[in-house]
């Protein structure tokens, strides 16, 4: 059973990715492209003529597309959470390799963004599997969701957890990585055709992999789990469609004076 | 393959590039892709990246400046491509027509699938416009499109740029 979702995982994101956008539409008051529009755009750039680069630049988004997948697998199959996030960070490598191995200077800037949005919710994400060890004695995620009351015990964690998801999901205030008509995309640039669809899916299986550290705060009542989850899921949007951007610098600058106060605050607050 | 050629229509993704437009039309599109006119309902998005999208979206009688600009573009949208030339000085000079610093449209230039009318051009005819590009994407095939002229970098490259060479190689097998 969970191999059937492993494997459906892509197309679950990609539900998620065009019910968000729906949402985003309804929010806007305006109609909103259908739900199944990302698989519309998915089917079209396969359709379409591609153009490389070079081939390792190629190879990196499909790397990165298949060790993103195999770190939701993790998640779905409920291992190591460190472990799960050290392959998402590796993930992330590659495609911040793949933006350093163009010459395009978009590519670079939007790797240098890319790597410090990492140094900004890297350690944040690490904190809040360090709170989950603390209360359940346990990194597994099958541990984990045999305890309950994380929400309880942690609660500036979820709050650390709640500013880093706009970071993930490339949302406002801190959708620097991506910022539309800014960087066109940073390391996306140079990618077209069925190349650009591995990272256009790999961005689905992103919003998997965070909602899920969201989800995982309801431990044993999945009820809770999924009431936290589009909660956020509602509350990211609503943020999104309410700010402006704000530059890398102050990004970074705003989780480690915030998130990860809030974080380090409620770990000693634990321990002691 | 016949299976994805429907989906086209569905997810035309637009590059917009100002030709030297007085930004009437841009204004236009922009209120067309904003929330009352909602462009986004059929699946249009405004990428500003040539290598992701399928419509060219060209305002603006085509500067002296502007033209090679505007060639480089259009080579770089992989194809299935389709242009849409939006207002009167984009299809044929408009007011500018015969001025000694502009191009009198785009298609001395690109092959223009769709002209839009208007000074500017509202925002329901370029939703029209869309509707049509999408139509015409549907039949179109994969094979290379080229530009009429080339300037600047890719003329100097010419024959050498990958892209092109491919071009002549689908002409010469067909012959």
């Amino acid at each position: 059973m969970t191999w059937i979702w492993i494997l459906l995982a892509p197309l679950l994101g990609g539900l998620l990715y065009g019910g968000e956008r729906v949402l985003r539409a309804r929010m806007q008051r305006r109609q909103g492209p259908p739900l199944l529009q990302p698989f519309y755009d998915m089917f079209k750039l396969l359709d379409k003529r591609t153009l490389i680069v070079h081939a390792p630049h190629a190879l990196l988004a499909v790397a990165h597309f298949f060790v993103l997948w195999f770190t939701v697998a993790a998640i779905f199959l409920g291992w190591n959470l460190l472990y799960i996030i050290f392959l998402h960070l590796f993930a992330q490598m590659l495609l911040i390799l793949a933006g350093y191995s163009v010459r395009s200077p978009y590519s670079h800037l939007g790797a240098n963004r890319e790597l410090l949005m990492l140094i900004a919710y890297e350690p944040v994400l690490i904190l809040v599997a360090v709170g989950f060890y603390l209360l359940s004695g346990s990194f597994e995620i099958t541990e984990i969701m045999r305890g309950g009351n994380y929400l309880f015990q942690m609660p500036l964690l979820f709050a650390a957890l709640l500013m880093i998801v706009p970071i993930k999901v490339k949302k406002s205030p801190f959708d620097v990585g991506e910022a539309h008509q800014e960087i066109v995309g940073g390391v996306e640039i140079e990618y077209s055709g069925v190349f650009y669809e591995f990272l256009y899916m790999s961005r689905f299986l992103e919003y998997l992999f965070i909602y899920s550290f969201v989800f995982i705060f309801g431990g044993v009542s999945c009820w809770l789990g999924s009431v936290l989850a589009a909660g956020v899921f509602l509350l990211v949007n609503l943020v999104d469609n309410a700010t402006a951007r704000v530059r890398t610098a102050q990004m970074v600058k705003i989780i480690y004076a915030m998130a990860m106060s809030l974080a380090v605050v409620n770990l000693l607050w634990m321990l002691v | 393959m016949k299976f994805f050629t429907p989906f086209r229509k569905k997810s035309p993704w637009v590059l917009h590039y100002n030709a030297g437009s007085c930004n009437g039309c841009d204004i236009e599109i922009l209120a067309a892709l904003g929330p009352k006119f909602d462009l986004e309902r059929f699946g249009v998005i405004n990428t500003g990246n040539p290598k992701q999208s399928d419509i060219f979206l060209v305002t603006g009688p085509v500067t002296y400046r502007s033209r090679e600009r505007l060639v480089e573009l259009y080579t770089q949208i992989p194809e299935p491509k389709v242009v849409v030339a939006v207002g009167s000085c984009t299809t044929t000079g408009g007011v500018f027509r015969g001025m000694y610093n502009v191009e009198d449209g785009i298609d001395r230039y690109i092959p223009v699938d769709v002209y839009v009318p208007g000074c500017a051009s509202t925002p329901q005819l370029i939703i029209d416009a869309l509707v049509k590009a999408g139509e015409i994407l549907e039949h179109k095939s994969k094979e290379i499109e080229k530009p009429f002229k080339l300037f600047g970098a890719v003329q100097t490259i010419g024959n050498k740029l990958s892209r092109l060479t491919m071009a002549k190689k689908v002409d010469h097998d067909e012959d």
